[in-house]
């Protein structure tokens, strides 16, 4: 069977469904993460919410909407606020915007889950919910959006629409991480404050991540921030970790045509990654350090997207006759 | 409450389901007797599952207004109790269709070559000279099998004496399949018992024979074509069953920027690794929109050189371009007399009677009797632009007397047929609203008619306008064996 080529139209939508997915997971976790946090720590030793917008880089959009930087405005700027562009309300429906334009390329029922996903969001989250009823409702959208990339995992075809989709995921992931780890670690309290209070942050940290059992299984340890930083950044074998999507992203590439420039770029975050040894970074130069592999992942973005999305194909030939296969 | 049939009452219409004596019509009575053993409450609760799946499978249509500048994106309305057809009475008009579509096709490929038909005198040059859909720049290209309409959905309607008319013929780009198989799968989730019982015709095959009969338009010597759906894209109404059938066909749903014609003619994919030939289209594009080179030059729909490409028989477009020459309510009133002229064969299946406005004689009868008349424009589709006599006020009808006196050739008029009624769920219980049928005809190598096809329902009372863009909905069409349900005979 001849192998038949995506479209590049339909891998940048695959793509973009798999990160807003993975956007949609992420902020989820991280508002339902950050309520906890804020209950184990006294109202002094908190800084509220605002690292939140941080994380998501919003914050100028959420001032010019809200007045008070308060639990209620941020959990309804994050969730359920449509004109958010980084909102789940958001995420959630360009996902499934992005499901409509490749619908055809996965088993039927998967725009069936996308689908209610958004409906779920759209009913769940919108107003003002509860605070018990969003917590319900956060925990509802990680767990359909495991559910869609589970099932997808497990019935769709693994051919170079899957790997765009792995890509968008990883890619959003690993973006996602570093922001979360980054709007941490400028807490007052992240390193060598008041010891109590320092493994609360940093255990919220994992916690985003799904990552607390991991971390505790393979480093037999306490939570402090050299060894969570450690895990986080360079343990490939935690799917989460900033090295673990790197593994992932590289694994996609290599299944994936003319792969030269953004298989360079992933060599360039490797050998930066290994240079920079994060849990011996203090304060400013993690910040430094979390700034580049940003800066890096959008490299690499933008790298797929110029070499699969948005490239002129060599010209066909002149005159009558087959085309290169 | 249990369904009390004694106060259905289609009186006057022919009804699909039950005869005037409140009987079951034959091949109906299981189905019949299971509704019956339902209650109203289970009745509604097996609606509201089907809203509701329909929901959550997002099978959508987008509707368009004035008001708003984006389509906006609907559920699908559906009626849960089907409608029935006999496979006896469906054979037969399977044989009309296909008789139908031949003669249609022959006349098309006729008309963009020697054009005999217009010679013979059998329909008037003038018609053709002046029609919108002829295109000059498709006259003498040969399709392969001398196909032009590879799909074809012809709409059929059951007047008050039982008769099953061709109201038209939907020779461009028909649409509303994918609900005629989205319906069916909702029915199996909501009525899993009713399939046990009934000998009920399945309808998937028809993503199978679509991709053969697209296959059967690849140009000479291309073994494995590879085939696409072309779309307007997502805001188009009909996105969902262009998504739908790329889908199940297993070929990619293209975009106009997603194609280059090369300085060769050929078409090409614009793939992750570059340019990949394409070499079959279906295009869910109208002609005009399809090649900005030759038509609509600010179409971004279509692509530049699409038509070059055809002319050149590097590519197959389906249905051909120019094929709605034959898609006109004024040619339409020569379809029997094609059937005879093409096929030396007598039309199976009637036309609905029509008068062209053209000729004197006729068009006086119809301005005299605007009240009682259904007065259609030549190139319309989906319910606009038509006068519904009877119920038009009277300065809608003089706006159409003065249309017709500008522009006769653009109008036919057809009595007003009473279309046939099925049972459907409203407000709590089982009224008789209208409802027609859409089969679909695919031409390739050989022909096929879908089992059945896709039942509109005109979901407002009296209403008899079927187009989900105005009001309407659909039911499940089950062709059943009736020797399989029949009553036993008596003895």
């Amino acid at each position: 069977m001849p192998t038949l080529r995506t479209l590049s139209r339909v891998a940048e939508s695959i793509y973009w469904m798999g990160r807003y997915l993975e956007r949609a997971e992420s902020t989820a976790r991280v508002v339902a993460v950050n309520a906890n946090l804020l209950m184990d720590l006294p109202a002094g030793a908190s800084l509220g919410w605002r690292p939140l917008l941080d994380i998501a880089g919003a914050g100028d959009a959420f001032d010019a909407r809200y007045a008070h930087t308060d639990e209620r405005n941020v959990a309804r700027f994050l969730t359920g606020d449509a004109a958010n562009p980084s909102s789940i309300a958001s995420s959630t429906a360009r996902a499934r915007d992005n499901a409509r334009i490749v619908r055809g390329a996965m088993p039927r029922v998967a725009f069936q889950y996308i689908n209610e996903l958004y409906l779920f969001v759209r009913e769940e989250l919108a107003g003002q919910p509860s605070r018990s009823r969003r917590g319900a409702a956060l925990d509802g959208v990680a767990r359909r959006v495991q559910q869609i990339e589970g099932f997808l995992s497990s019935a769709m075809l693994h051919d170079e629409k899957w790997q765009f989709l792995r890509l968008g995921n990883h890619l959003e992931r690993a973006d996602m991480m570093t922001r979360i780890v980054d709007s941490l670690a400028r807490h007052p309290n992240a390193g060598g404050g008041f010891p109590p209070f320092e493994q609360v942050i940093w255990r919220s940290a994992l916690q985003s991540l799904y990552a607390m059992q991991s971390y505790l299984f393979s480093t037999q340890g306490q939570v402090e921030r050299g060894p969570v930083l450690q895990f986080l950044f360079a343990n490939e074998a935690f799917p989460r970790s900033y090295a673990g999507c790197l593994r992932s992203l590289r694994f996609g590439l290599r299944h994936l045509p003319r792969n030269v420039a953004p298989a360079r770029v992933c060599e360039r975050i490797a050998r930066r990654l290994k240079a920079a040894r994060p849990q011996r970074l203090d304060g400013t130069a993690l910040h430094d350090f979390i700034d580049d592999c940003q800066i890096q992942l959008n490299a690499l973005h933008e790298a797929i997207s110029i070499t699969y999305f948005h490239f002129e194909p060599a010209a066909p030939p002149r005159g009558p006759g087959e085309a290169p296969a | 409450m249990p369904i009390d049939w004694k106060e259905y009452n289609a009186a006057g219409v022919w009804d699909e389901l039950i005869a005037p004596t409140g009987r079951a019509r034959p091949g109906a009575g299981p189905l019949r007797k299971m509704l019956a053993r339902l209650s109203d409450v289970e009745l509604g609760e097996r609606q509201a599952a089907a809203n509701l799946a329909i929901r959550a499978m997002g099978i959508t249509f987008s509707v368009y207004n004035d008001e708003s500048p984006n389509a906006i994106d609907r559920e699908w309305p559906f009626d849960i109790i089907p409608r029935l057809v006999q496979r006896r009475e469906w054979e037969a008009i399977e044989r009309g269709l296909k008789q139908r579509v031949a003669a249609l096709n022959l006349f098309i490929d006729d008309i963009y070559h020697e054009q005999r038909v217009l010679r013979d005198g059998v329909v008037p040059r003038a018609y053709i000279e002046k029609s919108r859909e002829f295109r000059p720049q498709c006259v003498g290209v040969d399709t392969p099998n001398g196909i032009w309409s590879h799909v074809c959905g012809s709409d059929l309607v059951r007047d008050h004496d039982g008769a099953v008319y061709v109201l038209e013929d939907n020779l461009r780009v028909p649409s509303g399949v994918s609900y005629m198989l989205e319906n069916r799968e909702v029915m199996k989730r909501v009525f899993p018992e009713l399939f046990q019982h009934l000998a009920i015709h399945p309808v998937d095959d028809y993503p199978r024979q679509l991709s053969r009969c697209l296959a059967a338009a690849a140009p000479d010597g291309v073994e494995t074509p590879r085939i696409a759906v072309l779309t307007p894209g997502i805001h188009n109404s009909a996105y969902f069953e262009h998504s739908y059938l790329a889908q199940t066909m297993a070929v990619d749903l293209v975009e106009g920027r997603d194609l280059v014609v090369g300085d060769d003619d050929c078409v090409y994919l614009r793939t992750i690794e570059g340019l990949v030939r394409l070499h079959v289209l279906y295009r869910r594009v109208d002609d005009l929109f399809l090649d900005p080179e030759t038509f609509n030059e600010h179409s971004l729909l279509g692509a530049p050189g699409l038509m070059r490409a055809w002319r050149a028989g590097n590519v197959a477009l389906a249905n051909a371009p120019g094929c709605g020459v034959a898609d006109d309510k004024v040619i339409y009133t020569y379809v029997p007399d094609l059937i005879r002229y093409y096929l030396s064969e007598a039309p199976l299946l009637p036309n609905v009677r029509s008068h062209r406005c053209v000729e004197k004689s006729e068009r006086d009868y119809v301005l005299d009797n605007l009240d009682t008349l259904v007065v259609k424009p030549a190139n319309e589709s989906g319910g606009y632009g038509m006068l519904i006599g009877p119920q038009a006020t009277k300065r809608e009808r003089e706006r159409f007397r003065r249309r017709i006196l500008a522009n006769p050739r653009n109008y036919m008029a057809q009595p007003m047929l009473t279309l046939s009624t099925a049972p459907t769920w409203t407000d709590g219980r089982l009224e008789p609203r209208h409802l027609d049928l859409r089969p679909f005809v695919l031409s390739g190598h050989e022909r096929y008619v879908t089992m059945g096809g896709l039942t509109r329902v005109a979901l407002r009372k009296g209403s008899t306008v079927v187009n989900s863009s105005q009001g309407g909905g659909s039911k499940d069409t089950w062709v059943v064996d009736s020797t399989a349900t029949a009553p036993r005979a008596r003895r």
